[in-house]
């Protein structure tokens, strides 16, 4: 495997401006993470003290493995909803190391309006389950909710992928035999309390953590009976009375204690077997990502450089160099495990959607991993392209790639527009794990162009009416049109709506991928089997 | 920080983690890289950072004796869990514990007797000097381990008061 | 001086039977087979596995209600001795070495005591008789008030003495219940509680008081008598670095004194042993005050805990004195024969910890590595993989230092120390290091009340960061539930440590 010879001028203004303009979005997305984690107001930061409870940080400090990575999903859900009043949808969810097992953590953040469940919570919830689902990952929730939130029900409580789904998720995983931990922190009111009822190992501390299904208001509310905290759904009483919970604790540090010991007890995984070498860090340096990536969306680069920033040793299999050449493909390493890779390096023409088709074929045939680094404008338009069968040659791309039984990983890098989102296995095709870079940008076509269609569309209706539209009317239509494409293709908006596992800062892909990868290959990988690919 | 060895009187936390090479020594917010490679002679080589330490090292239990530059020095493990459970059963001053090895020349006090701080609750002996062992607050004798005339070991549990109401 | 080894073969006693333990239980054997005689040691259960045991030819266990006990039951091992066929007893120090009941029950068994007469015993043994027979021969004694000799004016004849004064029980020994009166109006008080512990300690209340001598050294002189008329003094040592009342380091030649000195004071306990007919090795003790004067305190009619110094600058085995003497052999050799040259120190090792008041400590013995190299000598009965416990005296060792003047020996000394390994059981060898590095220690200007006046060298130093961080990364790689984590954690996500995103 050859090393990819960079073709770059670090030297060159472009690229320095390029680094300059790129690491300065870094650093916004870096200080928007900084206040969604930190940025509380202080009355409520004193309660949790005054209620002798840490923050939610805080006790992920204490549960993981110390000198051990933290994958962090979806630190920005919510953001760009609820007028940006429940950073990071009041839960912290992510992949971490306990006791030297890799597992998922779920953890409610009572900093933020008491921990309550917005819609987006839930979604973000449920989504760090599906990941523990697919990747066999034990989960660790950390409880301390203050129950779903009430004026939102409607959005959050009934549908299938609505709060009832986190519950389900837990007897699939139970049914798995994949382990749950719950450390009840503070209370599990209502729906909450079935997160240590669905769970396998449950520790509650003695003061602070209840479970139970109406609190006391709501108890006298129904029966008129009295009742404490404690004797309803104290540590004391559900450790020693109820056997809903197992491990009574006198604090959060030794709730936390316990519960790595029990994490300690799991058994752990058989790994999927897969191609794996020692790793090697990249050739060359991943900071120069910032100088690769373009400032304009609509301006190309070579994918190539993009790989030998992320792969071990900056060493690259290229298959079909010469064929489809707007997609690449080939083989690398990330952190030693062998992957597959399609890049986009241009629009998917009818060669390079079958060479994207057959190569995910061979990765599958090879129980090989892939990797889809998404800059991708569409699939080709146009007479000529109709003709030759861009659209039964796009549907051969995503059949390959919705039947894949390899676990598929996506970085939306740039740009991700049209069916080009779905043959580069796009939210929908279920990879494992899915990441974006600050600038990247999804929609259904270019804010412009959609702007303009919809302009159009106004225009003929009211020109039916004998009505014409000076300019300024045209402007006034397209306009708002255009900014809400604009906020809503961007990268925070993808992220705010979890239609990803979080925004990336580029030179972090690396790591991201690596643990990725590790987590996934806890899932055997099945024999491929597709259905019909229309020839 | 979940563990913690005591040296002396001083409790220190630390964390302990693997790096691609060796290991990492985490104590507070200060990280520092350290390895330690026994030779066949029992002796052991020590790398902290950049300094690489001659040690001998015994262990027994959950002490930990090491031979530094020196000196002896004895460090005992606690395990999170006793540590933290012990922390949340009261406070150190409920149990007196014998500060060295020796034998019981008087018991001033039985279970139930009020105390008050100061107030002598027993004599012991040891190298030949008499030690009093006075109350380290006020309190109730909870229970009384030894008789007069008989011997204990360092940190054995002479006496322990009942357990103070917690202030809500 | 080298004497010619002896020819035991004419000897009334083959066989030595040791009636002690540990390092002087070693020591003993070490010349007695060096000798070609046989050596049996006695040992409770408590000390089954010592180097002692493992050294003799032979071991007997013996039992009593504690370890203790046991090797103070003379008749148990008298019984030993007879049943091993021991012709000798060596009874070490301590235990049964100065009781004159144990002397005289063994001579009437038939076996040989390997030390002084039951009477010489007898009157050394008693502090008070023995006061008052040098007093009489003619050396120089303190100022004292005995009880004994009218109970009714004891207290007022204290007070005649003049304060400051000590108090000391008539029976006792090695520092046990001394008390130090500064203000005369405790006298009274102090003298109750002195009694009191004399009773508990040695079931005999009755005591004495002298001077007490501020700032004094601590100077004694070993002496060798036949018992046939030959007596030699081997020079003195000084013992002046001392922790409640018992010495921790020994040495000689003792700074304090010039030539004239070092003869005048040796000569006065030469000249005392001879007015006893003194038979066996012997220490003279004196009190020695910042002005020069010395008064006697007591004769020791054993070997001492310290006698390895002497023989360092010496060459003389004073243990094969003892036995060649107790064999009926003469000294044969003159004080002119006896000479000296370079400086020896000894060093206690106690298991003890000087910061908590010099409390003992017990434990387990896990590792030991002696210290080794010229002019290293390590006299000790514990072993690798034995026990320190409360059961006996704390000290496990003697580290003798000789070099070729005092500056030399500190040196040498002070690398030892610091090669000294041992550990499970914390003991003294930091302290002694601090203490030997001390400038009034260099300078040889030390007195009894030295580490009660710098209490800083026996408090542990302040740890340098350094340090701490050794020990703790040392202790935290040594700690199975610790590296179990670290090591848990999959090499990927190892090599990527802490990482966020």
């Amino acid at each position: 495997m050859k090393r990819i010879e960079s073709k770059l001028n670090t030297a060159s203004a472009a690229f320095q401006a390029n680094a300059a303009h790129n690491r300065k979005l870094a650093e916004e997305f870096k200080e928007k993470q900084r206040a969604v984690r930190h940025d509380r107001p202080q009355r409520d930061i004193d309660r949790l003290r005054q209620q002798n409870k840490l923050l939610v940080r805080e006790r992920i400090k204490l549960l993981l493995d110390p000198g051990t990575p933290f994958l962090e999903f979806s630190s920005l859900a919510a953001n760009e909803a609820y007028d940006g009043e429940v950073p990071g949808a009041a839960c912290v969810t992510g992949i971490g190391i306990v006791s030297g097992r890799e597992v998922v953590i779920n953890a409610g953040d009572a900093s933020v309006k008491g921990g309550a469940w917005y819609p987006l919570t839930v979604k973000k919830t449920v989504r760090a389950l599906d990941i523990a689902i697919e990747n066999r990952l034990p989960v660790v929730h950390l409880c301390d909710s203050a129950g779903g939130f009430l004026p939102l029900q409607a959005d959050l409580f009934a549908d299938k992928y609505m709060a009832g789904r986190i519950f389900r998720n837990q007897c699939m995983l139970s049914k798995m035999g994949i382990q749950q931990v719950s450390v009840v922190l503070g209370h599990c009111t209502a729906g909450g309390a079935y997160v240590p009822g669905l769970s396998d190992y449950n520790v509650i501390v003695r003061g602070t953590g209840a479970i139970f299904l109406a609190g006391p208001p709501l108890v006298k509310a129904a029966t008129g009976e009295e009742v404490s905290v404690d004797d309803l759904g104290g540590c004391d009483m559900h450790t020693s009375v109820s056997g809903t919970a197992d491990y009574p604790a006198s604090s959060e540090e030794e709730a936390i204690a316990i519960a790595r010991d029990i994490v300690a007890q799991f058994k752990r995984p058989q790994k999927a077997h897969t191609e794996w070498q020692p790793p090697e860090e990249p050739h060359y340096d991943p900071s120069e990502l910032y100088g690769v990536l373009p400032q304009d969306i609509k301006q190309g680069f070579d994918m190539h450089e993009i790989i030998a920033r992320i792969v071990d040793g900056s060493r690259f299999h290229e298959y079909q160099p010469n064929y489809g050449k707007t997609l690449i493909c080939g083989y690398a390493h990330i952190w030693g495990y062998k992957v597959g890779i399609l890049a986009n390096n241009g629009v998917l023409f009818n060669d390079s959607s079958l060479k994207g088709a057959h190569f995910i074929e061979l990765c599958n045939q090879g129980r090989t991993p892939i990797v889809f680094l998404q800059n991708i404008t569409g699939f080709m338009v146009g007479k000529e392209y109709e003709r030759r069968g861009i659209t039964k040659d796009g549907a051969k791309m995503i059949m390959a790639v919705s039947n894949s039984e390899v676990p598929k990983f996506t970085v939306m890098c740039h740009g991700s527009f049209g069916a080009g989102n779905y043959g580069m296995s796009g939210r929908a095709f279920d990879s494992r794990f899915t990441f974006s870079w600050p600038q990247s940008q999804i929609s259904v076509m270019g804010a412009e162009q959609a702007a303009n269609t919809l302009a159009d569309v106004k225009i003929r209706q009211l020109a039916r009416t004998g009505k014409k539209l000076s300019q300024e009317e045209i402007d006034a239509i397209r306009d708002p049109v255009l900014g809400e494409f604009k906020r809503k293709q961007s990268a925070y908006w993808s992220t705010s709506e979890i239609w990803d596992d979080g925004i990336l800062d580029p030179v972090d892909t690396r790591n991201a991928l690596g643990i990725s990868l590790s987590a996934a290959l806890n899932t055997p990988i099945g024999d491929p089997r597709y259905g019909v690919f229309r020839m | 920080m979940h563990h913690a060895f005591k040296l002396g009187d001083a409790e220190h936390n630390l964390e302990l983690s693997r790096s691609a090479s060796a290991y990492r020594l985490h104590l507070g917010e200060q990280v520092v890289d350290v390895d330690l490679k026994t030779g066949a002679d029992g002796r052991a080589w020590l790398t902290l950072g950049e300094r690489h330490i001659e040690v001998v090292i015994a262990t027994r239990g959950d002490d930990v004796f090491v031979h530094l530059d020196g000196e002896a020095y004895q460090l005992r493990y606690q395990h999170p869990l006793d540590r933290l459970a012990a922390q949340a059963g009261g406070s150190a001053e409920d149990h007196i514990r014998a500060p060295m090895p020796g034998s019981i020349v008087s018991v001033s006090v039985k279970a139930g007797d009020a105390v008050a701080k100061g107030q002598t609750l027993l004599v012991m002996e040891s190298m030949k000097m008499e030690t009093t062992i006075a109350a380290p607050r006020d309190g109730t004798v909870a229970a009384v381990t030894y008789e007069k005339g008989q011997t204990f070991d360092r940190d054995a549990l002479l006496l322990s008061l009942e357990p103070m109401e917690k202030k809500s | 001086m080298t004497t010619a080894q002896p020819d035991v073969s004419k000897w009334p006693f083959q066989s030595v039977l040791v009636a002690n333990r540990g390092e002087i239980a070693v020591r003993v054997l070490r010349t007695v087979q060096k000798l070609g005689l046989k050596g049996i040691v006695v040992y409770h259960a408590a000390d089954r596995g010592t180097a002692a045991v493992k050294m003799a030819d032979q071991a007997i266990e013996i039992t009593g209600p504690t370890p203790v006990a046991s090797y103070l039951d003379g008749a148990q091992i008298i019984a030993a001795a007879q049943a091993s066929g021991a012709g000798a007893i060596h009874p070490g120090y301590g235990f049964l070495s100065e009781n004159k009941g144990f002397c005289a029950a063994v001579e009437a068994a038939g076996i040989r005591f390997i030390g002084p007469t039951p009477e010489q015993i007898d009157l050394m043994g008693d502090k008070v008789r023995a006061r008052n027979f040098v007093e009489k021969a003619g050396f120089p004694v303190a100022p004292s008030a005995i009880e004994d000799d009218d109970p009714k004016t004891f207290v007022e004849r204290s007070r005649k003495v003049g304060a400051p004064l000590l108090i000391k029980p008539s029976a006792g020994g090695g520092g046990k219940g001394m008390r130090i009166v500064r203000d005369l109006t405790l006298l009274e008080q102090e003298i109750e509680r002195g009694r009191s512990e004399g009773q508990r300690y040695f079931g005999d209340g009755r005591l004495y008081c002298e001077r007490y001598i501020e700032n004094p050294r601590h100077i004694e002189v070993q002496v060798l008598g036949d018992g046939q008329g030959s007596v030699v003094h081997v020079f003195e040592r000084e013992c002046s670095v001392q922790r409640r009342f018992q010495k921790i380091v020994e040495e000689t030649p003792s700074p304090a004194l010039d030539a004239a000195l070092r003869e005048k004071i040796c000569e006065t306990a030469a000249g005392i042993a001879r007015s006893l007919n003194y038979r066996n090795a012997g220490t003279v003790e004196f009190i020695f005050g910042q002005g020069g004067e010395f008064y006697f305190l007591e004769m020791n009619t054993r070997l001492q805990v310290e006698h390895p110094v002497t023989e360092e600058i010496t060459g003389i085995d004073l243990v094969l004195q003892q036995l060649r003497v107790a064999a009926g052999e003469k000294l044969g050799y003159g004080q002119a024969d006896v000479k000296s040259s370079g400086h020896s120190i000894e060093f206690r090792i106690y298991a003890e910890d000087a910061a908590r008041g010099y409390t003992p400590t017990t434990g387990p013995i896990l590792v030991l590595h002696p210290p080794q190299g010229e002019g290293v000598r390590w006299d000790s009965g514990v072993l690798q993989g034995g026990e320190v416990t409360s059961a006996f005296d704390p000290m496990i060792a003697k580290l003798i230092i000789r070099g070729s003047d005092r500056n030399d020996a500190i040196a040498r000394a002070d690398k030892a120390l610091r090669e000294t390994v041992l550990l499970g059981c914390k003991t003294n060898t930091a302290f002694l290091r601090r203490l030997l590095q001390h400038p009034a220690f260099v300078a040889g200007d030390v007195h009894t009340g030295f580490l009660d006046a710098n209490p800083q060298i026996a408090a542990e130093p302040e740890m340098p960061a350094e340090t701490l961080q050794a020990l703790l990364g040392a202790a935290a790689l040594s700690t199975r539930p610790m590296r179990d984590v670290a090591d848990a954690v999959p090499d990927m996500h190892a090599a990527m440590g802490g990482w966020r995103n």
